[in-house]
């Protein structure tokens, strides 16, 4: 018994590890409007946040050195992905949260970007390791 | 990483066929009982291709006609090559995404229910459904053009075969913009194989669009894990539409006008 759970543990590390692997090498491209080669990482303050499909967004803003305010947006999966992938909820992020948002920018350099990771004031984390697909 | 991810598949590998050699028996539990004749439960479309996936990688040669409609598609989701940032997908816009094409969009789960003269299928995504007839009616030669189209079904041996006709024919086949006309007729086959697994072939016959049928890959659809629950995932337009002038426009390069 104990060795057919252990090889249950290795069968199932082995199903992980390659449905991992598949989509790690699939260039989800969708999105073609992110540059999925960089990222990049900004601290601001919740202003909307839109748990919709079949993309949930929000916007935050980011003060910078010398106190100008950029609002940005940040777009990710669809909440049943979250959900299932992430353990995301509604109740994640509300207006007003600080954050720390890391981000595959805009191609043509306008302050939006697919979520790559998010970390709220309170040690919330959302780390997005896929790539987007839609 | 490739190699480091190789080198730890080699391994896990190594270790299952070390571990069946040295307990010298059967390691698989017995397969769990089913109907064949079952396909009601909810389930996954997991496809190789996500939400590119359609009925195979290569259509069948396309008719002028056919051609014209897909030059004027400008797929806008997924990362199919001709995909852009500012696409006409009918998806985009929240339009229903008709059959067969929401088969193929992964991400959401779809229940199979059946009653004693018709077999429904839900989708969660655009939380709607189709109806198959299995009432022993047949198909009518000129129907109503409906989104999921008009479908009856009958048992042959093991496999529930179903016929289709009566698309309308504003919906994609897939997220590559593949069009179809409203002569586009569909047989599906599905077969419960497993407890666990359906699989389903299906053959589009359209000849206004393709000069030969186009036979699909199979498709194998996976009983989802017993906390999966139909939700409510509804496109909706008007959310989708704020997405689009908050989000996907400005990342995307829209002029500051389109809207």
């Amino acid at each position: 018994m104990k060795r057919r759970s252990r090889l249950a543990v290795v069968v199932s590390a082995i199903i992980v590890l390659l449905g991992f692997g598949i989509s790690l090498k699939a260039h989800h491209g969708s999105r073609v409007s992110y540059d999925l080669t960089k990222t990049v990482t900004l601290k601001g303050t919740i202003k909307e946040v839109q748990y919709v499909n079949p993309h949930v967004y929000f916007l935050f803003e980011v003060k910078d050195a010398q106190g100008h305010v950029t609002e940005w947006g940040a777009e990710t999966d669809p909440p049943i992905m979250l959900e299932r992938r992430y353990g995301w909820s509604k109740k994640f992020l509300k207006t007003g949260d600080a954050v720390t948002v890391t981000l595959w920018p805009s191609k043509v350099g306008a302050p939006r970007g697919f979520l790559a990771k998010l970390v709220t004031a309170d040690g919330k984390v959302l780390d997005h390791q896929e790539q987007p697909q839609q | 990483m490739g190699n480091r991810f190789s080198i730890i598949c080699g391994m896990l590998v190594m270790a299952l066929a070390c571990s069946s050699l040295a307990s010298g028996q059967t390691t698989s539990p017995a397969p769990t009982a089913f109907d064949p004749h079952d396909l009601s439960g909810i389930w996954w479309g997991r496809l190789a291709r996500g939400v590119n996936s359609s009925l195979g990688p290569t259509a069948p040669p396309m008719t002028a006609w056919a051609q014209e409609k897909y030059n004027a598609a400008k797929p806008g989701l997924g990362r199919g090559a001709r995909a852009q940032p500012l696409g006409n997908d009918p998806m985009m816009i929240c339009d229903p995404m008709g059959f067969p094409r929401i088969m193929f969009w992964t991400n959401y789960p779809y229940e199979i229910l059946q009653l004693r003269d018709r077999v429904v299928v839900f989708f969660d995504w655009f939380y709607t459904y189709r109806t198959i007839w299995t009432d022993g009616r047949e198909l009518e030669a000129d129907p109503d053009l409906r989104w999921y189209g008009n479908s009856v079904g009958r048992w042959d041996g093991n496999t529930f075969v179903v016929r289709s006709n009566g698309f309308d024919d504003r919906t994609w086949l897939d997220a590559d913009g593949h069009p179809h006309s409203d002569e586009m007729r569909l047989e599906e086959r599905y077969q419960r194989v497993s407890a666990d697994t359906i699989e389903v072939t299906m053959t589009l016959t359209d000849q206004k669009a393709y000069t030969k049928p186009w036979v699909s890959d199979k498709i194998t659809l996976t009983r989802a894990e017993p906390n999966i629950r139909m939700r409510e995932d509804v496109c909706v337009p008007s959310a989708e539409q704020r997405y689009k002038e908050l989000i996907r426009n400005p990342a995307g390069g829209a002029p500051k006008n389109v809207k």
